[in-house]
């Protein structure tokens, strides 16, 4: 998680007139209610779990089953992510200096997983090997799905890094690889370790993989304990062990960001890369990303066309459209709530860092530990009390934005963050507003960075799955729920038709986030010499 | 014995031909001035000489050692090379100790002569006391200071500056280049300081080299560049100087604004003629035979002033020496009292 506290070296101009001490008090009163909203589902948790005496509360965490499923769990993650981490940081940093054929379009293919949610690989690759289930085909396709996160926040941080510093450690006699861990490492660590956490969260928020693959995590004991016995306050308590996993890999995070560089940018030249050119890395890098591809992306993809052509059943297109826009919309509102809800606290963060700031971005941060199964546990209890908005639409596209609330709230953040502080002024001083500065200045500049996080918002939402079954209102189908609901193996073929519509549509928004384009600043150099 | 000889450098860029049959030679303990526009190659050739490009042909040698030659490339990090590039490139993630440190060999030295040579360069760059500082709360001139530390501390063959004053006031930038050149000189270190300022070029360098588009076009000595260019254009590149229309005769005598022959039959050679702002001497001592002006403008720079002076229809700038006491409308005879640089057109 990019819990990102931005170089606040700056302050917003001192409140002086009414309208800025205004703009101030609207500010802080919208971060608070924002904060309470993504506290619901802890204190729903926390009012259910509490319905169950204490003893048997204990009983119930300590028995062998907990443990057995809270240790299958801890397992899965770690495995997942020390092998996204040992792919995910070589692909990026192969990706980032070596110069490989095609460098910028083969980005494409290693972020394109993304697009595709973990139930829909789980159920190509079951099609392709009938046995395939179990722990280490769990292994196999969370990591597979999730190694894009450690990509793209390899290369951010790879691309923060200046290639002047590079050529002068050079210079000072490190070869490359000492280069890499003294100079690079060292300052990517902290965007590697976000990407990691992201994989983390991941992996232990899954439903639809393990599920499907036989593996007990607790989201599945959560989900089954809600659908077999509707033993809510059972689930609740379970579910605080989930966050407590999650609030564990959040602080872990937060400790190697501590104890890495600060993102304080000493002003540097700009210089570009120049690739490496050493044939075995060219070879050895470009043959993972292809093994990578076959097996991560063309594998489902041939899969999915081939079950959509050979499919015996006809496909009902009217079904299929409706679902379509049904996706679409429901995403599209949540992503646009989340928007909305994370710009106070990005705004409050980007001025200056204030303890309340600090707090409400906290809690946010956590919100997005929670699993889907956990929020939609919690919105479907509270909702059930709001009357009207229950079994709607909105009270779903909420949840989305709940749910995602984090990753809206990063990019916002650190987009306007990078906003320089002497423009704000500069807009002052010309007589604008607070409002008027934000509308005129802050907002186009920061708008690209806002844009990719609410397209990952958007992109996310249309892949979710516990909640949506949880949420949707009786007899509305989404993409997800489709796919789903075609139940078992046996079936996938007429799941198929949904599942290719969502990867084709998710991969739309994955292709803008992987910006290809976006590194111009590497060139090819000629000097072939490297390490002797 | 050269202590680094570049001979017909050519370097590619892609496409795009950078560096073009460059040579150059810098003798063990001078320091050698890179001046040229924007965009003519100056950053190109020290990261060539760096080992940072690989140039496409010619050779470059250290000393004896042939560094750089067709199949022959000595990687950047075996050259000992003191690179100090733009804006001083300090690693952020560490402070200004461990900075410093970061280029000298572990494997050959005990943690105690590292952490001495750390101190000695701290102090030799006028740093102590900020060795536990991190790189972003220091000031611009500081961080240059610590990247030339960082660079001195491997005992470096050779020191490449790109520019590393330009972010600089002009106070602290006179104090810190008269630091550095003598902090240079005093451990007799070969260093090439990459500049688009004239005169700090001419202040603190043995060897002065003009550079246009990839090749090194003169070279020598400040005086020499400055006294004699070979062409008027690159007059200009090592100060002021006035181009003025001019003709030469077969007898040797040039005819311009300031020398006029009256009649002559002789056959002439059409050209300009280049004298620097300070080669003409104003006096009002108004004759028929001496050449007068009228002075249009004075600007005062303290030490000295730039008077603008209308001659028929011609516009000459005239730098004189401080105090004076011309005032601007006032007539006065002109007088070129340097040397005659007489440029045929081609």
């Amino acid at each position: 998680m990019v819990t990102t506290t931005p170089n606040a070296t700056h302050n917003w101009p001192a409140a002086h007139t009414s309208s800025q001490r205004a703009w101030r008090v609207g500010l802080n009163v919208a971060v608070g209610v924002v904060a309470a909203l993504s506290l619901i589902p802890f204190i729903y948790l926390l009012v259910r779990a509490s319905d169950k005496p204490f003893s048997e509360i204990s009983a119930l965490l300590l028995r062998t089953k907990t443990l057995e499923v809270l240790t299958t769990t801890a397992l899965l993650v770690t495995c997942v992510v020390v092998i996204t981490l040992t792919l995910g940081v070589a692909i990026a940093s192969g990706l980032h200096f070596v110069a490989l054929p095609f460098r910028r379009l083969l980005i494409i293919p290693t972020v394109l997983p993304l697009a595709i949610p973990s139930y829909v690989f789980t159920y190509t690759w079951v099609a392709l090997i009938p046995s395939f289930s179990g722990f280490a085909a769990a292994v196999f396709i969370l990591s597979l799905s999730t190694i894009p996160y450690i990509i793209l926040a390899t290369l951010a941080g790879l691309r923060s890094v200046d290639g002047s510093q590079i050529e002068v450690a050079r210079s000072l006699g490190l070869n490359y690889r000492q280069t890499f861990t003294r100079v690079i490492w060292p300052q990517i660590k902290g965007h590697v370790s976000a990407g990691a956490l992201l994989v983390g969260l991941y992996t232990m928020s899954d439903f639809g993989a393990v599920s499907l693959l036989n593996v007990e995590t607790l989201t599945v004991t959560i989900q089954n304990m809600y659908r077999a016995s509707y033993d809510r306050s059972a689930a609740a308590v379970i579910s605080f062990v989930l966050i407590a996993f999650s609030i564990l890999f959040v602080f872990g995070d937060e400790a190697i960001k501590r104890r890495s560089a600060k993102g304080q940018i000493v002003k540097t030249f700009s210089v570009k890369n120049s690739l490496i050119r050493k044939n075995y890395l060219r070879v050895s890098i470009t043959a993972v990303i292809l093994i990578f591809t076959i097996i991560a992306v063309i594998i489902p993809f041939y899969v999915l066309f081939s079950r959509f052509f050979s499919n015996p059943v006809p496909i009902d297109y009217t079904d299929l459209a409706r679902a379509t826009f049904a996706t679409i919309s429901v995403a599209a509102v949540g992503a646009l709530i989340a928007l909305l809800l994370s710009a106070p606290i990005g705004l409050l963060l980007s001025g200056k860092m204030t303890k309340f700031g600090q707090i409400s971005n906290k809690i946010i941060v956590i919100g997005h530990a929670l699993p889907g199964v956990v929020v939609g546990l919690a919105l479907v209890s509270v909702g059930s009390k709001l009357g009207p908005l229950y079994q709607t639409t909105l009270l779903l596209a909420f949840a989305y934005a709940l749910l995602f609330l984090a990753k809206s709230v990063i990019s916002m953040s650190s987009s306007l963050a990078r906003v320089p502080s002497g423009v704000k002024d500069v807009a002052a001083t010309l007589g604008m507003n607070p409002w008027s500065v934000v509308r005129k200045v802050i907002a186009p500049i920061a708008a690209p960075g806002i844009g990719v996080g609410t397209i990952l918002v958007f992109l996310t939402a249309m892949k979710e799955l516990p909640a949506t079954l949880m949420l949707r209102p009786t007899g509305f189908e989404t993409l997800a729920t489709n796919i789903w609901s075609a139940g078992s193996i046996n079936r996938f073929n007429e799941a198929a038709p949904y599942a290719l519509i969502l990867v084709l549509v998710a991969a739309i928004p994955t292709f803008l986030i992987s910006r290809p384009d976006h590194d111009d600043r590497a060139y090819i150099d000629n000097s072939a010499g490297g390490d002797k | 014995m050269n202590a680094l000889e570049l001979s017909h450098l050519k370097v590619m860029l892609g496409e795009k031909t950078v560096l073009d049959d460059l040579s150059f030679t810098l003798a063990q303990g001078q320091i050698a001035a890179l001046l040229g526009p924007s965009g003519c190659g100056k950053t190109t050739l020290l990261r060539s000489i760096a080992g940072l490009i690989r140039p496409s042909e010619g050779q470059i040698r250290f000393g004896k050692q042939l560094v750089s030659f067709s199949s022959v490339h000595l990687p950047p990090h075996k050259r000992k090379i003191g690179y100090v590039p733009q804006e001083g490139a300090l690693f952020p993630h560490l402070n200004i100790m461990e900075n410093i440190a970061f280029g000298i060999d572990r494997t050959i030295f005990t943690k105690d002569q590292i952490r001495q040579t750390t101190k000695e360069m701290l102090a030799l760059t006028g740093m102590e006391g900020f060795g536990h500082r991190m790189p972003h709360q220091l000031s611009g001139g500081q961080q240059t200071r610590v990247a030339l530390a960082r660079a001195l501390a491997i005992k470096p063959s050779i020191v490449l500056m790109d520019e590393p004053f330009a972010a600089l006031d002009a106070e602290l930038r006179t104090e810190l280049r008269t630091d550095v050149i003598n902090l240079l000189r005093s451990q007799n270190t070969t260093a090439i300081l990459v500049t688009h300022d004239r005169e700090e070029g001419l202040v603190s360098a043995d060897v002065i080299a003009l550079m246009r588009e990839g090749k090194i076009v003169q070279s020598g000595t400040p005086e020499d560049v400055y006294s004699s260019p070979i062409s008027p254009a690159l007059a200009i590149s090592t100060g002021d100087a006035l181009i003025l229309q001019a003709s030469e005769r077969a007898d040797g005598s040039t005819d311009y604004i300031l020398n006029p022959i009256k009649s002559s039959s002789q056959s002439i050679t059409q050209g300009h003629i280049v004298i620097r702002p300070e080669e003409i001497k104003l006096n009002r001592t108004i004759s028929a035979s001496s050449i007068n002006g009228l002075i249009t403008k004075i600007d005062y720079y303290g030490h000295d002033a730039m008077v603008s002076i209308d001659i028929a229809k011609e516009h000459l700038q005239v730098r004189i020496p401080g105090p004076f006491d011309f005032t601007v409308g006032e007539q006065v005879a002109l007088e070129h009292v340097g040397p005659l640089r007489f440029f045929a057109n081609k």
